[in-house]
């Protein structure tokens, strides 16, 4: 059921099986695997069903270096659905590589293999609504289908993989009924966490302080309690909760809060595919079940093991929209338009300073290019603003088979890559964080080796060149900043309770009831998004949770 | 040799139950109110709203089985003719085949002591009362099975197999997101009938009413069935489809083609050219949370349910053949 924090009565203490902190991919996730096991579970949403802007506000904080990172209170919604109410719906898997220990990748290595979250992700691709657990385009659409590049072909670079969209599916939304009808979970909407407080023995948390933003207070006390909030509020909750350790909950070791890392992205180099255009497959295929699917290249693992490169995917893209050299009328609309496109997709189209001739070139291409750009706001209007199924994002056609590449890449985890607390406070009394956001000249040397190889083979294959500018990469990758959204590692999982914070359970090392699933948890960051793999280890944290109190195992498909 | 009556035998169930009984020894007395296609061995033709002529056919057997469709009449008023009609021919036991919707709007996880609700449709409320005459047989000291299944399909069901095949078809029904999150609580056909024949070996005490719900536990929510369905006929890649489309289809399109298909009817064409309705009562039931709790019958009587992969693919041989 579902309950707003003021049907609580001030001062009561709720006593549950399971509390679970946050409701939106992970939380959500997780209480629907619990429910239907004979469990007591308890929602806690700090937002409400819709956006509000004081609650919002509760992530503002500060940073160091404005041009590398977003403000905390961007890419990410307090509200009940968390934000996926603003995500694009990006999903795939982490590969098996990513759970490896790697000598050329500092701090890799997770205690858990990819085969561990296998069953899960298949279950979590379902819940995302991104249809069947099949990742490889050759199986999806048969190996006869037409390709990335007509005639390519390498045992380096692949281009079957593949990402499938969400539609981008709310899950606030689209399990809105079940969570509601759920009798053995009560969700409960305005409730923050202000505070996890432990035992004297600093061994179990003894009860959560709840708090509303009117001061309605209350208190939960859990058998289990799992902290389902973002990479950030994870490690702000911690940090917080500084009564009984003074450096934070499971913090003796200085982990928390550290090795944050998002993702090194940037749109550069220049790929020219020979021949017709027919020959490039560009943009998107729709999966039997409707799922819009994008192939993309990248190296296969022992690629990446034998040039010591960090895991990363390409996507073909266009030129730099800024630039009205183009001609092209879409990109110059969008161009034009960025100012009425929310903060997260308008960012990227911002780029360096646009002078008069450049608004004036953008609206020659308009003109120019009138049947392209009538066609594309047509298509806009009816697959995606119209469309519960909405098409993941704009592709031109393919005129001249020149292409740049959209490079998506992992970070390597730094100690020095940091959310800190700060004195300043929300209104909630809650200190408020600092992001410190860091890369490291690794990052840039990984993407550069990696894309070296990409030169070698489609030199190799004769069908296109690539070329890229090396003195140029770094501000290429760094342009933006880190990639907007994804917030990992900040109480990364760990068999050493020196450099992690969760153990292979998620469950923070120095206490024996609290539980992280949150992308917090993620020791490396692949070059997946992490929606997917947030989800995947929710509903294996699920079925943890329910063996260790005991509880039925669940028939899964009653469930997700 | 046990004899049985089974009444509505051209129907989906009673065409099948027939058969089987047939091969397991029982005589069987087939009885509907039409002449019939293929005919049918023992086939009587009989009027169920007519009390005489169901005490003289009832007389002659050990048990009825009523398998009678049709409007609310034949099912609310011809339980009560059939309950009259056994009493007064020497209380021959009634299997009598009921089904979820007398629960009507309830949701979550329904058992057999889930309250009725007559108020959610014709069908609920005529069916509702089909099992109250049911009752007051058994009162009467009659013995009585109301089987309640979910949605029968297999082969044969147009309802749930080559219907929804027709619609997703023409893009009518597919991804229904939150809208088709309902269970589907399908049951095969077979297996309905192999419980009818289980019940018919139940001995049951003067006055008793056993109720019995029938649905596979293993029944996905309707949107995957509806994606296997779609898959196997190649109907695929499917679509979204909204709220709002479901709604205008159901209450505009579908009630057009619905006239359509009546002005037809009364013009003696056929009917198969005009294309499928998709009535307001489905696009309801896929948006309906109710999961058929079928473990009463499964654990008294050790009754295992044909699993949901071999039923689908038996609803799509057969709709394959059709075509």
């Amino acid at each position: 059921m579902i309950k707003n924090i003021v049907e609580i009565p001030s001062g009561t203490m709720l006593d549950v099986d399971v509390c679970i902190v946050g409701a939106g991919a992970a939380g959500i996730a997780t209480a629907l695997s619990l429910s239907g096991r004979g469990l007591n579970i308890l929602l806690l949403e700090s937002g409400l069903e819709h956006f509000n802007q004081q609650t919002q506000n509760l992530y503002q904080g500060s940073l160091t270096d404005a041009n590398l990172h977003s403000p905390p209170d961007k890419y990410r919604h307090r509200r009940f659905g968390g934000s996926t109410a603003i995500w694009g719906g990006r999903c795939m898997p982490f590969d098996p590589i990513d759970f490896e220990q790697r000598d050329h990748i500092p701090f890799s290595g997770w205690p858990i293999v990819y085969n561990d979250l296998h069953p899960y992700f298949v279950l979590a691709n379902r819940f995302l609504e991104a249809g069947t657990y099949e990742y490889d385009a050759d199986k999806v659409f048969g190996a006869e289908a037409k390709p990335l590049f007509k005639g390519f072909k390498s045992d380096r670079l692949f281009t079957n993989n593949m990402e499938r969209f969400s539609c981008p599916t709310n899950v606030g939304l689209r399990y809105h009924r079940r969570l509601q009808d759920a009798k053995d979970i009560q969700l409960i909407l305005g409730a923050n966490v202000t505070g996890i407080r432990l035992d004297a023995n600093a061994t179990t948390v003894s009860h959560l302080n709840v708090a509303s933003l009117e001061q309605h207070t209350f208190n939960v006390k859990a058998k289990k309690i799992v902290l389902a909030t973002g990479g950030i509020e994870v490690a702000r909750l911690l940090l917080a909760s500084n009564d009984v350790c003074p450096s934070g909950i499971s913090n003796k070791h200085d982990v928390v809060g550290r090795y944050y890392q998002c993702h090194i992205a940037g749109n550069l180099g220049k790929l020219t595919i020979f021949g017709n255009p027919n020959s490039v497959r560009h943009g998107y295929e729709v999966s039997p079940e409707g799922i819009y699917c994008r192939r993309r290249l990248a190296l296969d693992a022992a690629t990446q093991r034998k040039a010591k490169v960090g895991n990363l995917v390409a996507r073909l893209h266009f030129p730099k929209i800024v630039d009205p050299s183009h001609k092209i009328g879409v990109l110059s609309g969008l161009f034009l338009a960025k100012n009425f496109i929310s903060y997260e997709y308008g960012k990227r189209l911002k780029d360096g300073q646009a002078t008069l001739s450049t608004y004036l070139h953008h609206f020659k291409n308009i003109l120019f290019d009138p049947i392209d750009t009538y066609l594309f706001l047509y298509r806009w209007l009816t697959k995606r603003t119209l469309a519960q199924r909405k098409f993941p994002s704009v592709i031109l056609n393919n005129k001249n088979n020149q292409f740049t590449l959209e490079i998506h890449s992992e970070q390597i985890p730094n100690p020095d890559s940091r959310i800190t607390l700060i004195t300043e406070k929300d209104t909630l009394g809650m200190p408020k964080v600092n992001i410190d956001w860091r890369y490291l000249p690794e990052d840039i040397q990984s993407v550069e080796k990696t894309l070296d190889v990409f030169v070698e083979e489609f030199q190799k294959s004769g069908v296109g060149v690539f070329e890229f500018n090396k003195a140029q990469l770094e501000e290429d990758l760094t342009r933006f900043g880190a990639y907007g959204g994804h917030h990992i590692g900040t109480a990364r999982m760990g068999n050493d309770p020196t450099t992690s914070v969760v153990d292979q359970h998620c469950k923070v090392h120095d206490l024996d009831n609290l539980y992280i699933a949150s992308s917090a948890v993620f020791p490396t960051s692949s070059q997946a998004n992490p929606t997917l793999t947030i989800v995947a280890l929710s509903l294996r944290l699920a079925d943890h949770l329910a063996q260790t109190v005991g509880a039925k195992a669940q028939a899964q498909h009653l469930t997700i | 040799m046990m004899k049985v009556l089974i009444l509505g035998a051209t129907g989906h169930v009673g065409n099948r139950l027939c058969k089987y009984l047939s091969q397991h020894k029982y005589q069987v007395i087939a009885a509907s109110r039409g002449r019939l296609k293929t005919p049918i061995h023992d086939h009587i033709i009989l009027d169920t709203l007519n009390f005489e002529a169901m005490r003289t056919a009832l007389t002659q057997v050990d048990a009825v089985v009523n398998c009678v469709a049709g409007d609310k009449y034949s099912i609310g008023q011809g339980a009560e003719i059939l309950a009259n009609a056994a009493k007064a021919a020497g209380n021959p036991m009634i299997i009598h085949l009921s089904t979820m919707s007398v629960y009507g709007g309830n949701e979550g996880n329904v058992t057999e002591n889930t309250p009725f609700d007559p108020s959610y449709g014709w069908y609920a409320a005529a069916k509702c009362e089909a099992e109250s005459h049911m009752q007051t047989y058994a009162d009467a000291g009659g013995r009585v099975i109301s089987f309640r299944p979910g949605c029968v399909h297999g082969p044969g069901s147009h309802l749930w197999v080559s219907r929804p095949a027709q619609l997703l078809k023409s893009y009518r029904l597919g991804d229904l997101g939150d809208a088709g999150d309902g269970w589907s609580n399908l049951v095969h056909v077979d297996d309905v009938v192999r419980a009818i024949k289980i019940g018919l070996e139940i001995s049951l005490q003067p006055g008793e009413h056993k109720k019995y719900n029938l649905a596979a536990p293993d029944s996905p929510r309707w949107n995957q069935y509806l994606f296997d369905i779609a898959s196997s006929i190649g109907a695929t890649p499917i679509k979204r489809i909204s709220r709002l489309q479901l709604k205008l289809d159901s209450k505009l399109w579908s009630p057009a083609i619905k006239v359509c298909q009546i002005v037809s009817r009364k013009m003696g064409l056929k009917v198969s050219f005009l294309p499928e309705p998709l009535p307001p009562s489905l696009v309801k039931l896929f948006d309906q949370h109710i999961f058929l709790n079928s473990d009463e019958f499964s654990k008294a009587h050790l009754f295992s349910y044909t699993t949901y992969t071999d039923s689908l693919n038996d609803s799509i041989q057969w709709l394959k053949s059709q075509l």
